[in-house]
């Protein structure tokens, strides 16, 4: 028998000592006695019986022996040897996706996967090396080459299930490079197999699927959203409910809002279809809903699926708040139409005479947003500002000519603005030709780097210039201007400070930041905190990347010290009559005052808040995949050392592959405790003896008092 | 064989005269510890029994084997001459006209004696075997002083034995308790059938030989078997101390010996208990065989056996006292 370190063997030199401890004479106290007359007798008696006694105290010897050189071997470190089933260098890829989480298999398929990768490591080789990568939305290296197992272990019960959408390929593809750095390398991947799209590309390294999970019984909730009725007094929920299983299914639906449960429905769901519910009349002040898909019997308490993850949707109700918009301009009838068509968007008009004072709002509410077409005043006003064919330099940018027949240059896809905006059949015939100034962003590039339309942050005031008058354009004949206008109002006024829709799990979010907010302070659903600030003071938005819980998010803004959201600027107005949209009129005012409007809207300052669902219907398919489609990404096994074949390698890294060692020190221990055991009774026979007796005697019994 | 006394730590306490009482009822150089005097009063009523009856010298309390003058009627037989015509019973005459005497049994006194082992092994044991046995012999002695009996005290110290004058009648009794009083452990070893064949020659004719001893002597078989060869009636207390009977030891030990310092090394543990518990029981079994076969009354104690206890209730049991 091999031992790890044989040097321990050492401590049998105490066997020796063991036996003089027992040759050694023992020192006896003295008792005086009336007589020994009967103690000499008795020992001549013992004598004769001396074979026991001395097979008791051989007894004694023999154990403490035994327990020597038993502890001698545990520190020498016996073990086995076999050959080893794994490479030399192993890269384990646990996949922790949603579907992962599924309770098919006990405890969840994780759990189930964490222990087979732990009982597949057994087969590693000895200095075997292994890493660990969790697979989730991301690809992350959780222990990187470690002979530790232990590390291992513990890094893989740290591993938790995440609620976001698998992306194993990514996982493999990292793992493969892992795996690259040694001649001898396999990988080992933990999963459900349930991938969507399999990933693609092939993997210089051997694969082995650990697949977990056999069960296909789920329902999801895949699509939520809330719009608001044509009434605009109740809102209207769309719940769009997916059955992935191979049989019919009846669940229920569960609306809940923050007072507690608004609906339930029963819905009928047949095999791998969806069902869409609309649940109408939820009431406005409602601000966050959650709708719960539950078994349809409530006294049952088994879980209806397998998953529990996507049992749970929330949405953000969105605000129905009203835009105050001035338009000054001679009255462009198409532009005024797009407007007045947009949404919670009060419009007031007056012509550039009548801008001035006397155009502040005599409630003391700042414009949400001030549109100039075809002119601008001397002074800017304080508040976000659109500026349309502007006639001359200003503040916002610098005309320089006039272009005639400007083509559209090339967009940006991923321009927010420009989304469903289409402008490749729009002609314009005259714009002018302006600089972009440092702080825009250029929206549609023109030609020769003269900007069609800009946007940005001037003075902390989101402002916008569209280079051309539209009616010089075809473009108000297009379905392209209203969505344009829509998004481009919608970015200047800053829109609610939070996505409307519903975000996906561990996708980053970018949330703006007002104008006077310092940072931004994210309360996840568990209730933590995440402050966020920006990366520098011009920045007016900031990143959030904790979106890998499931729930309602709420950003809370924080504000400067020195300013303060209500409208302080409203003077000596003294109505505060609204302002009725046909009457597009300039609010009475002392002219010349000095009432500057707040810059900061009140509705940005407010708490936002946004979802995080998972809305994945190929996560929810927990339909265990193909091991064998994974196995095939990687490069064919040429030799298997392994009893099972399913480990690999190449032949000349496996002939030189150390074996696997499995240690004894479990039954070494067994012998050590039980000869332990046997040591104490044997020393303690007189007080066990005594112990039967006292019991014996207690309960009436009579005793066998022979020694 | 009987088993020993259930053993009392304390004698009744009814009865028991205070200090100052005892004071002047006991003399000054009689041990206080040993007898109270409602003790004593108690013991007036009983007798020692023989088995048979004695020829004693003096007419005392016991039936004799020689007829003579007493009141209690034993036979008749055919008058001859020289007969004390005091003696003939006329009313027989009377009736059968024969002359016939009248036969009486004649009391006489015996002498009791109480061999006391005062080895040094005597010494141990809660409470002392020694003061035990000094209890025991003067409550023996006082009922055969309260009997008209001659009782004599004898100490086995050494190889000798310690004879005391013999007394007579219960007003002897300060003389006894100081006869016991005066009994002090041997400081050597004590060779007890020495001791015995000593004080078995200092006998005077037949009677009874109380010995009261924890017999802890390699031929204590031999002073049975020697003194109940002496004719006179042998009864054997056998005192041994709750520490000879159950001992409280543990472990490894040298035993040593009190008398002569001899040692035993011995490890202690159960089953060596209770082999040394079967050794004894076999070792008084022994004992009280011989008694048997020598027409000897044995009766094993334990040094803390209640005193009023043995007389009143073992001994009478045992035909010891009647």
């Amino acid at each position: 028998m091999p031992f790890t370190t044989p040097l321990a063997l050492l401590g049998l030199l105490f066997v020796p000592a063991v036996l003089a401890m027992y040759l050694l004479k023992l020192r006896r106290d003295e008792a005086v006695v009336p007589s020994t007359l009967l103690w000499t007798r008795l020992v001549a008696d013992v004598e004769a019986n001396a074979p026991w006694q001395r097979l008791r105290r051989s007894l004694l010897l023999l154990l403490q022996l035994l327990l020597v050189a038993v502890l001698a071997l545990l520190a020498a470190r016996p073990f086995l040897e076999r050959p080893a089933g794994l490479a030399r260098d192993v890269v384990v890829v646990l996949d922790t996706s949603a579907s992962m989480g599924a309770t098919d298999v006990t405890p969840t398929r994780l759990g189930a996967a964490k222990a087979a990768v732990l009982d597949a490591l057994r087969d590693l080789p000895t200095g075997g090396k292994v890493s660990v990568v969790a697979a989730d939305r991301t690809a992350r290296i959780v222990v990187n080459e470690t002979t530790d197992l232990g590390r291992v272990r513990q890094a893989l019960a740290a591993i938790e299930p995440s609620s976001s959408s698998g992306n194993l390929g990514d996982a493999l593809e990292l793992a493969g490079k892992l795996a690259a750095r040694s001649g001898d390398a396999q990988i080992v991947v933990g999963t459900d197999g349930a991938l969507a799209t399999p990933p693609a590309g092939a993997i210089e390294a051997p694969i082995r699927v650990l697949a977990v999970g056999r069960s296909h019984r789920n329902q999801a909730i895949v699509a939520l959203a809330v719009r608001t009725s044509p009434s605009a007094v109740t809102r209207s929920v769309f719940i769009s409910i997916a059955n992935l299983d191979l049989d019919y299914a009846q669940r229920r639906i569960e609306l809940r809002g923050p007072g507690g449960l608004i609906e339930v429905r029963d819905v009928s769901l047949d095999p791998q279809a969806r069902a869409d519910v609309v649940i109408d009349d939820v009431p406005a002040d409602v601000g966050t809903i959650e709708v719960r898909l539950v078994g349809s019997d409530p006294a049952v308490s088994a879980a209806p699926d397998d998953l529990a993850t996507d049992d749970t949707a929330w949405a953000v109700v969105p605000p129905d708040q009203r835009r105050l918009v001035l338009l000054v301009g001679e009255g462009d009838p198409y532009l005024e139409t797009a407007l007045s068509y947009l949404p919670n968007v009060e419009l007031y008009g007056v012509t550039p005479a009548e801008y001035g004072p006397r155009t502040e709002r005599q409630d003391g509410r700042p414009w949400d947003l001030v549109i100039f077409e075809g002119t601008l005043p001397a002074t800017l006003p304080q508040t976000p500002i659109l500026a349309i064919a502007p006639p001359g330099s200003s503040p916002l940018g610098q005309v320089t000519g006039t272009l005639k027949d400007p083509g559209i240059g090339s967009l940006s896809p991923d321009e927010p603005i420009l989304r469903y905006v289409d402008l490749s059949t729009t002609h314009i015939a005259e714009a002018a030709r302006l600089t972009s100034p440092d702080w825009a962003r250029t929206i549609i590039p023109g030609p020769g780097g003269a900007p069609l339309l800009y946007t940005g942050i001037r003075a902390g005031l989101p402002t916008g210039v569209l280079a051309f008058d539209p009616r010089h354009s075809d473009l108000p004949l297009q379905v392209a201007f209203p969505v344009l206008l829509a998004n481009l109002t919608g970015e200047l006024m800053g829109g609610s400070a939070a996505p409307s829709e519903a975000v996906q799990p561990g996708t980053p979010v970018s949330l703006p930041i007002p104008p006077d907010a310092t940072g931004l302070a994210v309360t996840r659903p568990d209730g933590s905190v995440v402050e966020l600030v920006p990366q520098s003071a011009e920045s007016r938005s900031a990143t959030f990347t904790g979106t890998d819980q499931l729930g309602i998010y709420s950003v809370t803004p924080h504000l400067a010290a020195d300013s303060a959201p209500s409208a302080t600027a409203s003077g000596p107005s003294a109505s505060t009559a609204p302002v009725s949209p046909s009457a597009i009129v300039p609010s009475p005012g002392p002219s010349g005052s000095a009432a500057v409007p707040s810059p900061v809207p009140v509705d940005p300052n407010a708490p936002a808040r946004f979802a995080v669902d998972l809305f994945d219907v190929d996560e929810s398919t927990i339909s265990p995949g193909s091991a064998a489609t994974i196995e095939a990404l990687g490069r064919p096994s040429r030799a298997s050392p392994a009893p099972s074949g399913t480990a690999g390698g190449t032949s000349a890294a496996a002939t030189q592959r150390p074996t696997a060692r499995d240690e004894l020190w479990v039954p070494v221990v067994l012998i050590v405790l039980i000869a332990l055991c046997v040591e104490w009774a044997v020393y303690q026979r007189d007080a066990i003896i005594r112990l039967r007796r006292g019991l014996s005697g207690r309960l009436g019994r009579p005793v066998d008092g022979s020694a | 064989m009987d088993g020993p006394l259930t053993p009392h730590s304390d004698p009744p306490a009814a009865g028991r005269p205070n200090a100052r009482e005892r004071r002047a009822f006991l003399p000054s150089d009689v041990d206080s510890t040993v007898f109270d005097e409602a003790f004593l009063r108690q013991l007036e009523r009983l007798l020692i029994l023989m088995r048979s009856p004695v020829r004693g010298g003096l007419k005392g309390g016991r039936r004799s084997v020689k007829r003579g003058q007493s009141v209690e009627f034993a036979d008749y037989r055919d008058y001859a001459l020289g007969d004390d015509l005091r003696q003939l019973d006329w009313n027989v005459y009377a009736r059968l006209e024969r002359l016939f005497v009248k036969l009486f049994i004649e009391e006489e006194d015996v002498t009791v004696t109480l061999l006391v082992d005062a080895s040094a092994s005597m010494t141990a044991g809660r409470p002392p075997k020694l003061l035990f046995a000094k209890r025991a012999a003067a409550a023996l002695g006082y009922i055969g002083l309260a009997s008209e009996d001659r009782v004599t005290v004898s100490a086995l110290a050494g190889r000798a034995s310690r004879r005391r004058a013999a007394m007579r009648g219960s007003g002897r009794i300060f003389r006894l308790l100081s006869d016991l009083s005066s009994i002090e452990p041997a400081e050597g070893p004590t060779d007890l059938l020495a001791a015995a064949r000593h004080a078995a020659a200092q006998l005077h004719g037949k009677g009874v030989v109380i010995l009261l001893s924890d017999l802890l002597d390699p031929s204590a078989d031999r002073v049975i078997r020697e003194l109940a060869a002496t004719g006179s009636e042998l009864i054997v207390l056998h005192v041994l101390s709750p520490e000879e009977l159950e001992p409280q030891l543990e472990g490894d030990l040298r035993l040593v010996d009190v008398e002569t310092g001899d040692g035993v090394d011995v490890t202690v543990d159960l089953p060596t208990l209770d082999a040394y518990k079967t050794r004894l029981a076999a070792w008084k079994a022994a004992f009280a065989d011989l008694a048997a076969k020598r027409r000897a009354t044995y009766v094993d104690l334990p040094s803390d056996a209640n005193l009023a206890d043995l007389m009143f209730n073992e001994l009478r049991r045992r035909r010891v006292l009647g």
